[in-house]
């Protein structure tokens, strides 16, 4: 009885073992497909790009396609690459920690990202592609210019979106601000009345006051001149990844190509200071 | 045994008796079971895992804002919008099995459609409300949109749960209390509706432990950093150390009440039984 048990589980083993060395294949191994730089995408013949929606005009749905800045930016490396560029919507809190890069989930992460320090010990960051600023936004009429009126009144509230340098701060001045998942709902909510004000980074608020509708609604208040800086992430370490998107951004700011991806998206020729 | 049998006959390679058939049968389990946990055991990367998951100090940096916070607003959103629920749920449920129709016919729709919604939904509506109705808002903020939303999904669960115990108690109870001269509003007041409560304990502590963890959806209304619920809570600390440990730490705290409460649950529905 004993025997035909152990020899029932040998059988067993020998199978199992078979069918797991059939599909079992390492993630990093087996999936990476190599290009002649020496660049390894985690889904072959694509540049996985990992983002927040909406940011317009960095990255944005526009007739059920992702278009933007960013988007643009990342093109260029792709180009460069010979492959596709595929966008992964995610939350944000998994890109800036660099989950979202260091689980597989994608090649690169271009969210209007800030480069800071912080982030900088988790992601590996391109040269600067963009420079931001914070900026405060509010219902017209709201009576408030700056934070500080906003603290006096009893009961206001800041909006933020959950994750980001606007967070930060915000919180540097004192504020528990709400905090949003995406840049709809931190809209929606200055909308509803949900919060009074809301702390964004600059670009983007001056796209959504373009916009009849919202401008008509709302104004900007203020521009905290925070100096930030855009950086495409992407895996600690990921240094051949990193040459072709640097060179791909310095390339393109050279030949004039960033000028006119700027022109597309701002209507208007970069400011002298974004060359890095 | 095999030994014994196999030279006696050519029938006994391919005929097992019953009892052989069922020792081969637990071995080969078995078998799958331990190369099951072997192929784990060599595959998984111990280290990775515990310095991705079990990394104590990262998980020490969230006490006790985890308690004394995340917690703390996680069971304030379950109890209130268990508390709404539960009403709303007992007034639908006596609706529903109300002679006048057009009672009949709007609780069976709101049970109908709060049901079939993921309660994502729902939460997303309740935060553009305002739109439709200016000057909308419900007292206590983020905390009276929780209570509104998971209190709304769960009251068309609880609904059914108290119909289905309002007509498990035997038909005689009324009829004896009607018999006795207690008009039917007074006879379902003090006869039937305790009798029906003690059937549906059981599941109405389920329902708690669900809406316990619906209650994760709170971030979606936008919350400060003092209304953070345990599901966000943890997603920032991790993105905030870069380490996933707080999101495992989360979801340990979530098991330290869903656990006993559905032993709880378990317990009463056994001494209802031996109560019959």
């Amino acid at each position: 009885m004993t025997y035909s048990v152990i020899r029932g589980g040998a059988v067993t083993a020998i199978v199992s073992v078979l069918l797991l060395t059939a599909c079992g294949g390492r993630p990093d191994g087996a999936n990476a497909s190599a290009d002649p730089g020496g660049v390894r995408l985690v889904n072959p013949g694509k540049l996985t790009v990992c983002t927040n929606l909406p940011f317009e005009p960095f990255q944005f749905n526009q007739n059920g396609e992702v278009v933007g800045f960013d988007v643009d930016i990342v093109n260029l490396a792709a180009r460069k690459l010979g492959v596709t560029q595929e966008i992964v919507n995610i939350d944000f809190a998994v890109i800036k920690s660099g989950a979202a890069l260091n689980s597989g989930k994608c090649d690169l992460a271009a969210a209007g990202m800030t480069i800071t320090e912080e982030r900088k010990k988790n992601i590996d960051f391109s040269v600067p592609y963009f420079d931001a600023t914070q900026a405060l936004m509010a219902k017209k009429g709201s009576g408030i210019t700056s934070l500080d009126d906003a603290r006096a009144k009893k009961g206001f509230k800041i909006g933020v979106l959950a994750g980001t340098t606007g967070l930060d701060y915000v919180r540097s001045k004192g504020f528990d601000p709400v905090q949003f998942a995406d840049a709809n709902k931190l809209l929606l909510s200055l909308d509803t009345g949900q919060t009074g004000a809301i702390v964004q980074d600059l670009p983007v608020v001056r796209t959504w006051l373009k916009k009849p509708d919202i401008g008509a609604k709302f104004e900007l208040i203020a521009n905290f001149h925070t100096g930030e800086h855009y950086g495409i992430g992407m895996k600690l370490g990921n240094a051949a990844l990193g040459k072709v998107v640097n060179e791909s951004i310095e390339a393109a700011m050279k030949d004039g190509a960033y000028d006119a991806i700027y022109k597309k998206w701002f209507d208007d020729a970069p400011p002298p200071a974004t060359t890095p | 045994m095999v030994r014994r049998r196999a030279p006696s006959g050519n029938h006994s390679v391919t005929r097992l008796s019953a009892r052989q058939r069922r020792q081969l049968a637990h071995g080969l389990q078995y078998g799958i079971l331990v190369v099951g946990v072997i192929v784990i055991v060599l595959l998984a990367d111990w280290d990775a895992i515990r310095q991705s998951f079990l990394n104590t100090r990262i998980a020490k940096e969230g006490l006790p804002q985890l308690f004394t916070v995340a917690l703390r607003n996680t069971l304030v959103y379950t109890v209130t919008g268990y508390a709404f629920g539960f009403t709303i749920g007992l007034a639908l449920a006596l609706m529903r099995l109300s002679s006048v129709g057009p009672y009949r016919w709007i609780a069976a729709g709101y049970i109908e459609i709060f049901r079939g919604l993921p309660a994502l939904v729902i939460f997303l509506m309740i935060g553009s409300l305002p739109l439709g109705f200016p000057g909308f808002y419900l007292p206590g903020g983020v905390y009276g949109m929780a209570c509104l939303g998971l209190g709304l999904v769960s009251a068309a669960y609880m609904a059914e749960t108290f119909r289905a115990g309002l007509q498990a108690v035997p038909k005689g109870q009324m009829e004896a209390a009607r018999s006795l001269g207690m008009p039917y509003g007074r006879a379902m007041v003090s006869i039937v509706i305790p009798q029906a409560f003690r059937i549906v304990i059981p599941p109405l502590t389920n329902e708690l432990v669900l809406l316990f963890k619906d209650s994760s959806l709170v971030l979606f209304l936008g919350v400060t950093s003092s209304q953070v619920e345990l599901a966000k809570f943890g997603n920032d600390q991790a993105s905030t150390f870069a380490n996933p440990t707080p999101i495992l730490v989360s979801g340990m705290t979530y098991l330290l009440i869903t656990i006993p409460l559905g032993y709880f649950a378990r317990r009463l529905e056994a001494s209802r039984e031996i109560g019959r």
